[in-house]
């Protein structure tokens, strides 16, 4: 009896927790978890956008991609663009946020300085770099003209499209890592850097020992969040160059694009976007494995 | 010692070398970060510029940096040419809508997640958790045939419902509430509060500084959203401004940059002035976010 | 009325028992005291009286009705926490009236004027406008009773109240409870782990120990005649000195055989191996030849107008407590004296009081 009590009062409480969760839950099984299985059923068959006809292909989605030049071109891109642009953008991001962890006078304004660009829609900003690239009358080639080097058809010249991109990634998203950084560098307790100057370490080797160690958390945090970041790339391709020149910055997300809403083959842009998934998720376990080992927890 | 700036140059002998030497330091700090944030602002600063000269400047060389004459005309140009009023009606309503919804679900999910004791909920929080693993840029292909079999395409609904639950927010709304005390929570039901009671005198009041951020946050990220807004919506009625402005773009393909910049300029500015006015709120927000 | 009765209120977590079967009545206006040491489950009853915690088997009945089962706010009980709990983002006066809109239908004008009457009792009418932060510990503390007096509850629930205090606030708030208790007239039940609180506040103090209650009555019937070793040793400082004991028949009564001394005594006690426990003060320091037993002083310390000595006598130690004339040098040979007459004894295996001494 009394027993049944507390059992009916651990299943009220268990009601209300299902009850508070299903309305998130109705929508993250709708619109993540579902559209994931479903890519993956997708792969199998060959359907068309707007057809219910599905017709079962096995592999043969897995097998076309493997000879598909255009895939490896697009994968390669996008291993490229993440593989350079993470680590620059954190480096940059790095060193601004040590110079601004002071008490610098204008620290203020450097700091929105660098942060104002995460508030561009990345469409305006996509633009506004076509602009600056651009090869007759961009403020970039004049600027290089003033020193005497020729004229690059940046966003034109499948050399350094992509690149071109990159540069611009960095400036669109390093002022966000900057200010994550810099909000962890203010959680390193300072006697442990007056430790340090009182053992005569130089500045430098505070930053390698100290600083870094301590908010390698952060900075794993912060890689993981410009993976995630990384897949944006496709409103820059999307608006600064369609893929182009010769595919020279087509990248999976726009592939899949291309493949899903231009020739409506939704069966192979879902082998892929299944396959896209794998690249972001191995690379997130890769460095779980090989960051997360090291990682020194400040405190907890 | 730390205020001393660079321009207390006569160090009385006793206090030694160092102040002089921070501050020459500090000086330094200054003449490597100035060209930066001017690199870093230029793009700003184009837009600026360009949206305020006139068309043929644009294309000559040696026209020079500043407009001859500040053509305002241009604005108006730029805002006769697509429906921008509309636009941003359309912008505000579906980043409104997303928010509103967010914030509802992510305060009962995390309520649940961190007061309520119930089975499958490690399960259950690791697919919140995942969640932030798979972006609209992941699962965009799939989510476009569920909301073109729901028969919401082009409608502003099509753009909000794959937003509705995050697992970021529960994530971040989650660990607020679990700063809070748990007598503060036995007080509210000995003063006769429910869950309901407890979650909204008690909880949302004291985690507002979370609720802010992560509004924030989500303003932004919707508010420039591009490619999801650009595949479930194929008439004006229902665009959002970015996507008008991407439209713009490609309508004119470069031909007048003037009166592209000005539309720019009206699409950015929402998001820059609130930023500038609200500049600490919207850094704390940000950084807030990154600490775990 | 205000009557509370726990008949063999249990509670486990987890199949883990923690509170076993506590049978305890707290009388209408009395100032119950629940003490024992951390872990020991006083906390866990006073949140089973509130409704915090499941009751997992026994009754609770406030003023006779059943409320084992019921709602926290239908107990009629209010309660004062450790953290005092006050809503940070309400003022001190919002914090006093939110429980009383919710949980009754009285006007804003009776609601107010509760408040008002509340705070002049508790000398804090001039921080209603303020916010938590704004306020010191012991102005927080005030508060937090305030939110309870207003209610009127039936009982008030103290969950170690002073403990955030300092040293001296505590004692100043102490005699202020103890006040509000007398002049209102409220029942009470308060959980403490510091026995000189519930020795000072309590009419009756109920000492649990490992989730079972040992002992229940007045504060010096406890301290004269505990009921056995856990409460001789818990109540009083420094604690109770055992010292191990044989007991043999010897005509009419018996005989007391410690390793160093042997005394009679006129009654039987009804076991062989028992503790003989001894207070501080209890123990008198003679001259050499005059003492019952002889014993090592290993230290002495004095605190202000008294010393206490730790003396070794064979395998035991005990503490005594003497004027600072009388203390011993550390390392001294002494000859001492029980007070017999109001020592006691107790059960060595069962560690339980004995009738007779």
């Amino acid at each position: 009896m009394v027993v049944g009590a507390t059992l009916q009062a651990r299943i009220r409480e268990a009601g209300l927790a299902y009850l508070l969760l299903l309305p998130s839950l109705v929508f993250l099984a709708a619109f993540t978890y579902w559209p994931i299985l479903r890519s993956i059923w997708f792969s199998f068959h060959d359907v068309v956008l707007g057809d219910s006809k599905i017709i079962w292909l096995g592999l043969e989605n897995y097998q076309r991609l493997w000879e598909d030049r255009l895939f490896w071109k697009a994968f390669g891109n996008t291993a490229f663009y993440t593989i350079i642009t993470i680590p620059v953008a954190i480096t940059c991001a790095l060193l601004m946020a040590v110079a601004l962890d002071s008490k610098l006078r204008g620290m203020a304004i450097y700091r929105s300085a660098f942060f104002y660009p995460v508030m561009i829609p990345s469409v305006a900003a996509g633009m506004v770099w076509v602009f600056l690239y651009s090869a007759s009358y961009g403020p970039i080639n004049q600027g290089l003209r003033l020193i005497g080097l020729p004229d690059t058809a940046w966003l034109y010249d499948s050399t350094w499209a992509l690149p071109a991109i990159m540069v611009m990634s960095v400036w669109k998203y390093s002022g966000y890592f900057m200010l994550i950084l810099l909000a962890a560098l203010k959680l390193v307790p300072s006697d442990l850097y007056e430790a340090a100057r009182l053992d005569g370490v130089s500045a430098w080797h505070r930053l390698i020992h100290i600083t870094l160690p301590l908010i390698s958390p952060t900075l794993y945090f912060v890689v993981i969040i410009g993976l995630l970041h990384s897949y944006q790339i496709f409103d820059y391709v999307y608006v600064m160059t369609h893929g182009g020149p010769a595919d020279a910055t087509n990248v999976l997300t726009f592939y899949i694009y291309q493949n899903g809403f231009q020739y409506q083959d939704i069966g192979y842009a879902s082998t892929l976007a299944n396959v896209l998934l794998l690249f972001v998720g191995g690379l997130i376990a890769v460095i779980a494995t090989v960051f997360g080992r090291r990682i020194h927890y400040l405190g907890r | 010692m730390t205020s001393l700036s660079s321009e207390t140059t006569s160090v009385p002998v006793l206090t030694g070398p160092r102040p002089a030497l921070a501050a020459l330091r500090r000086g330094w700090l200054h003449l490597v970060l100035v060209p930066i944030a001017l690199l870093w602002l230029s793009p700003l600063l184009w837009i600026l510029v360009t949206s305020l000269k006139a068309r043929t400047e644009v294309f000559d060389p040696a026209a020079g940096f500043w407009p001859q004459a500040l053509e305002w005309g241009n604005y108006p140009a730029a805002l006769s040419v697509a429906p921008f009023g509309t636009y941003l009606v359309n912008s505000i309503l579906v980043t409104g809508g997303i928010l509103v919804a967010q914030l509802t679900t992510i305060t009962l999910a995390a309520y649940a997640f961190a007061r309520l004791n119930f089975p499958g909920k490690n399960l259950l929080f690791t697919l919140f958790l995942l969640q932030i693993m798979f972006p609209i840029y992941a699962t965009f292909l799939t989510n476009f045939v569920t909301v073109r079999e729901l028969g919401i395409l082009n409608s502003l609904p099509a753009m909000i419902v794959p937003f509705v639950a995050s697992g970021y927010g529960t994530f971040m709304l989650r660990q607020a509430f679990r700063q809070v005390p748990t007598e503060l929570a036995d007080a509210a039901r000995l003063d006769g509060c429910g869950h309901f009671g407890i979650l909204w005198h008690v909880y949302l009041p004291l985690v507002k500084p979370t609720l802010i951020a992560f509004g924030i946050i989500t303003v932004v990220t919707h508010w420039n959203d591009y490619m999801w807004p650009l595949l479930v919506t194929n008439s004006e009625g229902v665009r959002t401004l970015p996507i008008g402005l991407g439209l713009l773009a490609k309508s004119d393909s470069g031909a007048d940059w003037t009166r592209l910049m000005a539309a720019t300029v009206v699409v950015v500015s929402p998001l820059l002035l609130l930023f500038v006015i609200f500049q600490r709120r919207f850094v704390d927000s940000f950084m807030h976010a990154g600490l775990k | 009325m205000a009557e509370v009765v726990l008949k063999g209120v249990s509670k486990a977590y987890a199949g883990r028992p923690t509170v076993h079967a506590v049978d305890l009545t707290v009388a209408d206006k009395e100032f119950m005291v629940l003490v024992g040491p951390s872990g020991c489950g006083k906390s866990t009853t006073l949140r089973m009286i509130a409704g915090l915690e499941d009751i997992t088997s026994g009754r609770l009945l406030i003023d006779g009705a059943d409320v084992t089962h019921a709602q926290p706010q239908k107990r009629d009980i209010a309660m004062v926490f450790q953290s005092y709990a006050l809503y940070p983002h309400m003022t001190a006066y919002r914090n006093m009236a939110f429980g009383l809109l919710k949980t009754t239908n009285l006007g804003k004008v009776e609601v107010d004027r509760r408040i008002r009457e509340a705070a002049e009792i508790l000398h804090i009418t001039h921080l209603l406008d303020r916010k938590p932060n704004q306020l010191s510990g012991g102005e927080r503390q005030r508060v937090a009773i305030g939110r309870a007096l207003v209610r009127q509850p039936k009982v008030f629930l103290f969950d170690e109240p002073l403990s955030n205090l300092d040293a001296k606030l505590r004692t100043r708030m102490r005699g202020e409870l103890k006040r509000l208790h007398k002049e209102l007239g409220l029942t009470v039940i308060y959980v403490t782990h510091d026995q000189i609180e519930a020795m000072t506040l309590g009419t009756r103090v109920a000492i649990l120990s490992e989730g079972r209650l040992q002992q229940v009555g007045p504060p010096m019937e406890l301290y004269m005649r505990p009921a056995n070793t856990f409460v001789a040793t818990f109540i009083g400082t420094p604690e109770m000195s055992l010292l191990r004991c044989a007991v043999t028949p010897d005509g009419e009564g018996s005989l007391l055989q410690h390793e160093r001394f042997t005394t009679t005594l006129a009654a039987r006690p009804g076991a062989a191996d028992v503790f003989l426990g001894v207070r501080p003060e209890e123990i008198r320091l003679t001259r050499p030849a005059e003492g019952m037993t002889r014993g090592i002083v290993e230290r002495t310390e004095l605190i202000g107008s008294e010393a206490l000595a730790e003396i070794l006598i064979g395998q035991d130690r005990i503490v005594a407590r003497m004027p600072v004339s009388e203390a011993p040098e550390s390392g001294a040979e002494v000859s001492l004296s029980f007070d017999l007459t109001r020592a006691r004894l107790f059960d060595a295996t069962s560690g339980r009081a004995l009738a007779a001494i």
